[in-house]
């Protein structure tokens, strides 16, 4: 437990000096802020416009600086060995994989937690007070990194970073996508259906993050739901990161 | 007592360590050479549990290095190492040192006194990506050195150093020796090796050619002269079987 804290709190202080995650961030930052400029072009509609685009960029940057922090993560390491300072110590592989997955995850949340605010703070100063419903959508996005960032690493203990990153994106796309390629195999071949549904129960289905339209449109949102994906992105992530180290106790380093 | 008994490891079916059978007492400044390529660091990776062997044992005091607590014992310094560039120094080291049971309440003025050790307490407060080569062996060694482990092995510790550093670098061995500690490094600086080894190994293609002590190997002559015949005779011995 003490070692998984350790790797973690290194992991974490390493990744939230990362230059180019500042420049992500001020990016991301600068881009919630113009919402307020959006919101006073669109006739009337100022709050709904600053919520959807508010949302969708903080959930959109979130991901990008996930991709980005997470493909290195394992193989960069393994790269540039500094897997050898760690692993030649008393750290066993499952606390290394923990520990990296905890520090990582919490730098993403707190990165997440910092657009969040300025956010409800942008809402705020447009005159829709504190945006409470939204917390729901931000914790439901940290879920989301949660299960994404052991997804990222499962794949950056497999392969190259750059690899690592675009198998993520797939997973990315095809996660939010599946109930749309279900109904769109319907009344397709039994091979295409087949594979739909190996994918349908394979990849996950990250659309249970998603009640951004509902919370831009007022529609009531089931906190059971929320608590409930939290319980599948704790469940999936556990599955994936026990992969994660079985394939890398498998690896000669 | 570091024991090593009829290894072996090959990487796509070739073979990298050979039946190596090695015997290294405890307190003593064992040097491990051998050609590039010959298998010191897949050697040196077996004895600190990175690389499982595919055949034969390895224990140090009793133990097997893949079981993780015993670890505690081991210190490792990697040939040319990488460190996370965007901690400092002092940061680098608490790291490694809260990972051992024997270090983790170590206090900042301990981990300083082993910064000054090795050379680089002024740099303790600078981010590693600033550190020159010689600076980055120096912490290499420091991190090996920080749970006041029994067995110390280095990986061509002496490699990016000036001779100054070299000589500091000997000065803390020849300490460590002191204090009772076993040392394995693998080195091509022969010169050194004779200065501060005990005992050698030399492993040529996997194959371990002579194990024992220094004098009675060199026999008058220097270390790299009776090194490089060693090696000579042995390649064309091999050439004679084909």
């Amino acid at each position: 437990m003490k070692n998984i804290f350790v790797i973690a709190k290194n992991t974490f202080r390493a990744a939230i000096r990362d230059r180019i995650l500042h420049g992500i961030l001020v990016f991301a930052l600068l881009f919630i802020l113009f919402t307020v400029f959006l919101g006073s072009i669109s006739l009337g509609e100022d709050l709904v416009v600053i919520r959807s685009i508010g949302l969708a960029g903080m959930y959109l940057f979130g991901m990008i600086i996930t991709i980005f922090l997470a493909s290195s993560l394992i193989s960069l390491e393994i790269e540039r060995r500094t897997l050898y300072l760690i692993l030649s110590k008393p750290v066993s592989t499952l606390e290394l994989v923990l520990g990296k997955f905890f520090g990582l995850f919490a730098a993403i949340a707190l990165i997440t937690l910092c657009m969040a605010a300025v956010y409800l703070g942008v809402v705020a100063y447009a005159g829709g007070g504190f945006d409470a419903p939204s917390l729901g959508a931000i914790v439901l996005q940290i879920f989301e990194a949660g299960l994404f960032v052991a997804m990222v690493m499962l794949f950056s203990s497999l392969a190259t970073p750059f690899a690592a990153a675009i198998y993520g994106i797939l997973v990315l796309y095809i996660g939010h996508s599946l109930s749309v390629l279900l109904q769109y195999v319907q009344h397709r071949s039994i091979a295409l259906k087949a594979v739909a549904k190996a994918l349908y129960y394979i990849v996950p289905n990250l659309e249970k993050f998603n009640i951004r339209n509902a919370i831009v449109h007022h529609m009531p949102v089931d906190v059971g739901m929320i608590l409930l994906a939290g319980l599948y992105a704790l469940l999936y992530a556990a599955v994936l990161l026990y992969l994660a180290k079985q394939l890398l106790a498998k690896k000669d380093l | 007592m570091i024991e090593i008994r009829n290894v072996r490891k090959s990487y796509e079916g070739n073979p990298v360590v050979d039946d190596l059978s090695l015997t290294v007492k405890t307190g003593s400044v064992f040097g491990f050479l051998g050609p590039n390529g010959a298998g010191k660091t897949t050697t040196i990776k077996m004895l600190v549990g990175l690389v499982r062997a595919d055949g034969g044992t390895i224990k140090i005091d009793g133990h097997e290095p893949h079981d993780t607590p015993s670890r505690e014992q081991i210190g490792f310094m990697p040939e040319d190492p990488y460190f996370y560039d965007r901690l400092t120094g002092m940061e680098f080291l608490m790291f490694c040192g809260q990972l051992f049971k024997k270090s983790y309440r170590k206090t900042e003025n301990e981990y300083g006194e082993i910064l000054k050790l090795v050379g680089i307490y002024d740099a303790a407060n600078h981010a590693i990506a600033t550190y020159s080569k010689g600076m980055k062996q120096r912490l290499g060694f420091a991190q090996a050195i920080v749970n006041d482990p029994a067995h110390v092995f280095l990986d061509e510790p002496l490699d990016g150093l000036d001779p100054i550093g070299r000589r500091e670098i000997k000065g803390i061995i020849k300490k460590l020796h002191g204090d009772g500690k076993t040392i394995f490094f693998n080195s091509h600086v022969l010169g050194d090796v004779e200065e501060i080894c005990h005992e050698i190994g030399i492993i040529h293609r996997g194959k371990l050619v002579y194990a024992g002590d220094v004098k009675q190997f060199c026999n008058g002559r220097t270390l790299e002269e009776q090194f490089v015949t060693a090696i000579e005779q042995e390649r064309n011995s091999s050439m004679l079987t084909l």
